[in-house]
């Protein structure tokens, strides 16, 4: 029996092409083309073939110069960050030798503000990148969720897909939106105000921009808690229902019908397997590009992130302690903004793994 | 959030505006007090939402 290709069949069936064909775009602009190895047709053909999907050697060379053009793009950054801050102290030195303190405190104040816009800037594209990763995992968990149900359903786990089905597209919507609407802006406005902080000579909003900043991250931290919770118990109680349902199913089918109740209970467990199979392709297919676009924009930003905290290393003994603290405190936010991207695609990834999990191979 | 957007547009401002005062300001006795004042405004800035969510509800 040729049963790969009643799998590629069945595979097309279930999946519709438009949809993921346009998750695929949308990834591959995100990741900038490395997920394009990863198409569903290529999983199912690995899995049939009983080979790993993740061999190429091409993935790792794209990743690793990607990763070295992002590290060379943020060293240029903070040379520019550091000659300011050069300037900054020799005029700190020159200031004694005006005769008013005016002069030299006004040009204190414009290379500090020149400073802060480098790095405001310089925060805005990677806060852009965020928002746009988190609304295309949104996006790809609103197409994948309900090809998953529906092939969890064809499984015979029905309690668990009625069950989850609207459990987990409100958990992901209601997270994506409360992440790009509430909590990464909440973490730019705590960077602005970092920033303000390092113009002026006393403290006036740095309590504050740490305040927003740790609420933002604790309320990510407590929907994430949450969310899971919910959703693992749900999947652990409506589980043993779905074993029931099946195994009645089985049982009544073998030894109520006479003869061939035996063949078509086989046959139904059969089926049920096929599903299986084409369920665990789709979701290692949805983890594989959930990870894949975590990886880039999380690459990014953390290197950003990296060269800031090391820019306030190499800055501090030439200026004074405050832009130091501020170019610290922005790369503080740049690793609050990964972690809060990374917290998004964990909660994702276990919704995904849950589904997989029930009713497996039954 | 745009409202939340506009306060810190507001801080922000009031903040480089005040630091160009304070160094613009000559150097006297009223300097010191020019200073508490310039603090008093930015926490008055920094607690208008708070002020708007009070009067909300009463």
């Amino acid at each position: 029996m040729d049963y790969e290709k009643i799998l590629t069949e069945q595979l097309d069936q279930v999946m519709d092409g438009e949809d993921i064909d346009g998750i695929m775009d949308k990834v591959s602009q995100l990741t900038e083309g490395i997920s394009d190895e990863f198409t569903m047709e290529n999983i199912l053909q690995s899995t049939l073939s009983g080979e790993s999907f993740f061999q190429n050697q091409g993935v790792i060379d794209s990743l690793k110069s990607l990763m070295l053009y992002e590290i060379k793009g943020a060293l240029i950054l903070g040379v520019e960050v550091l000659s300011i801050c050069i300037i900054i102290g020799l005029l700190k030195s020159l200031s004694d030798s005006f005769s008013k303190k005016t002069v030299s405190q006004l040009s204190l104040l414009v290379c500090t503000m020149v400073v802060i816009g480098i790095s405001i800037n310089s925060f805005r594209i990677s806060y852009e990148l965020a928002l746009d990763t988190v609304s295309t995992m949104v996006y790809t968990m609103e197409i994948l969720t309900p090809i998953l149900i529906g092939v969890l359903l064809a499984t015979g786990a029905v309690a668990s897909g009625t069950i989850l089905s609207p459990v987990i597209i409100g958990a992901v919507t209601g997270f994506g939106f409360l992440v790009s609407k509430l909590i990464l802006p909440a973490l730019f406005l705590s960077t602005i105000l970092g920033l303000i902080n390092c113009l002026t000579e006393k403290n006036y909003v740095n309590k504050l921009a740490k305040l927003i900043r740790n609420a933002a991250v604790f309320i990510t931290g407590f929907l994430l808690t949450v969310l899971t919770g919910i959703i693992t118990l749900q999947g652990i109680l409506t589980e043993a229902s779905d074993g029931l349902l099946i195994n009645a199913t089985k049982y009544s089918l073998s030894s109520f019908i006479p003869i061939v109740g035996g063949f078509t209970s086989d046959t139904v467990e059969l089926f049920l397997q096929c599903m299986g199979a084409i369920k665990s392709v789709v979701g290692v297919f949805g983890l594989v590009i959930l990870i894949l676009m975590l990886l880039i924009p999380l690459l990014k930003i953390l290197i950003v992130g990296g060269v800031y905290k090391l820019t306030s290393a190499m800055v501090e003994p030439v200026t004074d302690g405050k832009i130091a603290d501020g170019l610290n405190d922005m790369g503080t936010s740049m690793i609050s903004i990964g972690s809060i991207l990374f917290f998004t695609s964990l909660l994702f990834i276990l919704f995904i793994s849950i589904i997989l999990k029930i009713g497996g191979g039954s | 959030m745009t409202e939340l957007f506009i306060w810190v547009k507001n801080i922000f401002l009031i903040i480089i505006a005040l630091s160009f005062f304070q160094i613009l300001i000559p150097n006297s006795e009223m300097a010191k007090y020019l200073k508490f004042i310039f603090s008093l405004v930015i926490l008055a800035t920094v607690l208008e939402p708070i002020i708007n969510l009070v009067n909300l509800h009463v």
